[in-house]
């Protein structure tokens, strides 16, 4: 199987792999998987889980809203935020998680109910992810 | 102070170098989608008369950096007259900026403060979001930002720039067989608010790389200035002591010379 590179770009912190045979990335309508020649193109990404075959081994990635470009040879995924399984605090995420299960409950006219079933996705996934 | 100001400092400036490849792809995606999409056709690009205004004010929680509130402040609230303070709506970021506004009955609509220390990408986007909503909903025509912009680590800059409705250039394109999913146009949807996520975020990095720049300098300065105080009052401390002793001498030698 061919492989090719992906780098993965967020606002603070890059991060570059070498030698991918397949990506599976979370697309608006479902995740998609990208292996070698890959037609070209921009692809909206969603918050969900990103995996990465490399070495005969899966890595997996919590990631926030972004988006993927892909090229003849390479794949580059901006992302708006990027954790490893193994490095999601699960206490945090837990955290989080209630905190948004509250607010939603409470009904605070302030805090916009698009921003709290948000927050409610994201500290879902990262929990999610940081089981694997 | 001035120690921690320049690691703080240090610290702002590597993210800002961090942030830099992210910002730039983005911008090259928008630069490569935008020139094909009908401007009325997304509200956020939407060119509409000014009526209202939103004024995004970065200044920093904490004083003691030299002019870098005072201009800032100054600046803004001359913005903010000269357009009419009753249609303008104001996000205060910092507490300086809150402090200042609100003493003055301005129209403070949201005020972000105490997340400076540890400064997250989340703050940027929870910012953002709300600056976005407030547009898109209507209520404002324009949205503008005030801030410092680093220049160096002697010199910071006040800016005004203008966050939405966003500028490009209409330029030509180059059409390519990529495929677009979902399509072009909702591609940019969801682009333009990250790319304003980052951009706030830049806001808040500069902002903060000089505010500590600011101080540092600000601090040195102090420190120099009470090191002069110091020598100019032992110099004249020693003056009188030496003033006192001579008097006295004077004395006994006079007293001696009387009775002798």
């Amino acid at each position: 199987m061919t492989a090719y590179n992906v780098e993965i770009v967020t606002p603070i912190r890059e991060l570059k792999f070498q030698d991918v045979s397949y990506l599976r990335c979370p697309g608006l309508d479902g995740s998609f998987g990208i292996m070698s020649n890959h037609r070209e193109g921009i692809f909206a990404l969603s918050v969900g889980e990103i995996k990465v075959y490399q070495d005969g081994k899966n890595e997996y990635y919590a990631t926030g809203e972004g988006f993927a470009e892909i090229y003849n040879d390479s794949v580059k995924l901006l992302v708006e935020s990027l954790e490893k399984s193994n490095e999601i605090d699960s206490n945090r995420a837990k955290n989080s998680l209630q905190r948004a299960k509250q607010r939603k409950t409470e009904q605070n006219s302030e805090i916009n109910d698009a921003r709290v079933e948000a927050s409610l996705t994201r500290a879902l996934n990262r929990l999610r992810v940081s089981k694997r | 102070m001035k120690m921690v100001a320049a690691a703080k400092m240090r610290k702002a400036q590597e993210r800002m170098e961090q942030a830099r490849p992210y910002s730039n792809s983005l911008s090259e995606i928008i630069e490569h989608l935008l020139p094909d999409i009908d401007r009325e056709s997304l509200t956020l690009l939407q060119v509409r008369e000014i009526k209202r205004k939103a004024y995004v004010v970065v200044s920093a929680d904490r004083g003691l950096a030299g002019a870098f509130n005072t201009n800032l402040l100054k600046i803004a609230q001359k913005e903010i007259d000269e357009f009419g303070r009753e249609n303008v709506d104001i996000f205060c970021i910092g507490k300086k900026a809150r402090d200042h506004f609100n003493y003055r009955n301005y129209n403070v609509l949201e005020s972000h403060i105490d997340f400076w220390a540890e400064m997250e990408f989340e703050n940027a986007m929870m910012i953002g979001r709300s600056v976005i909503d407030h547009f898109t909903s209507g209520s404002v025509d324009e949205i503008h930002v005030v801030y410092n912009y680093f220049t160096n680590i002697a010199q910071q800059e006040v800016k005004s720039e203008t966050l939405l409705p966003l500028s490009y250039d209409e330029g030509d394109y180059t059409a390519s067989d990529r495929l677009y999913e979902p399509s072009k146009k909702e591609l940019v949807e969801v682009l333009i608010p990250r790319h304003l996520n980052i951009q706030m975020w830049k806001y808040l990095l500069e902002s903060y790389a000089s505010e500590q720049a600011a101080r540092m300098l600000s601090m040195e300065n102090a420190t120099s200035n009470a090191q002069d105080f110091i020598k100019d009052l032992t110099l004249q401390f020693n003056k009188a002591r030496q003033a006192a002793i001579t008097t006295e001498m004077l004395e006994i030698v006079g007293g001696a010379e009387a009775l002798g």
